[in-house]
């Protein structure tokens, strides 16, 4: 009871109290899908141009929905609810295809099967951003989290 | 195992894991994170460096995993981790700061298994 609540850097701030895990959380999967689209593109680009390309989209995606998240505010706010609902998107249509169609897909991305090869976090994490993001907004129209 | 070392490796996910034990803990008492955190996060990156260093001297001798750039982008990843994951956290004043550390060094152990697998894949 005598904790400081965290004050976060702004009104509507998103990178403070359970925040600050989900830019963590968003950094390490920026740092991951980056770091193996990076190597895709440059050592088999040609094996599977489209399943790398989306790779390093998924990469640019998890950037900017960190980047959001960690600057909060208004603007950061709505760069982050658009980079998370293209994440959201990302992970369904990719999870579906990459099960009909494995042929398309033969090298892992972060959204194959949902994100399999990494716990299904992937799938989870946009449910979880858009959530806080909800709570997060200054109300107006929205109800103040008031727990639960 | 050639570049990645039992003992150390072991040890990193020993440390890593009770790190992150430590870090949940704090955040259900709803405390910050103290000391105790701090020194089990100095030790996981002191055993992460001197593992990096027998991986270097592993490559230099001329040993190379099938994914040699993978394998390098993941080593200097998983030295960089825990410092990521202790600055970030001691920025945040409320119980998270422990959640915060919990992830950077849950992630590390999961880094570190993935360097043991990249440098015992079969050759391509």
């Amino acid at each position: 009871m005598s904790e400081r609540e965290p004050a976060g850097t702004a009104p509507g701030g998103t990178a403070a109290g359970p925040g600050r895990v989900l830019v963590a959380v968003y950094a390490v999967f920026a740092l991951a899908a980056g770091a193996r689209a990076a190597v895709q593109l440059a050592t088999r680009f040609s094996e599977a141009p489209v399943a790398y390309l989306l790779s390093a989209l998924a990469a640019a995606v998890y950037v900017v929905a960190t980047v959001g998240l960690a600057r909060g505010g208004r603007t950061g706010r709505r760069t982050a609810l658009g980079a998370i609902a293209v994440e959201l998107a990302g992970v369904l249509v990719v999870g579906t295809l990459s099960l009909a169609d494995p042929a398309a897909f033969p090298d892992e991305t972060v959204w194959s099967a949902f994100g399999r090869g990494y716990g299904f976090v992937p799938l989870v994490l946009p449910v979880l951003g858009l959530l806080w993001l909800r709570r997060r907004t200054p109300a107006s129209g929205g109800m103040p989290g008031s727990g639960g | 195992m050639g570049a990645m070392n039992d003992v150390l490796v072991w040890s990193a996910t020993a440390v890593a894991v009770a790190v992150a034990l430590a870090g949940l803990a704090s955040t259900l008492a709803r405390r910050r994170i103290g000391l105790v955190h701090l020194a089990g996060a100095a030790v996981l990156e002191v055993l992460l460096v001197v593992q990096a260093v027998v991986a270097g001297v592993a490559l230099a001798g001329g040993e190379r995993p099938p994914e040699t750039a993978t394998f390098l982008g993941y080593l200097g990843g998983v030295v960089l981790l825990p410092v990521a994951g202790v600055l970030w956290s001691r920025t945040e004043p409320s119980r998270w700061a422990g959640t915060v550390l919990a992830v950077a060094s849950l992630v590390t152990a999961v880094m570190v298994w993935r360097l043991v697998q990249l440098w015992e894949a079969p050759g391509v």
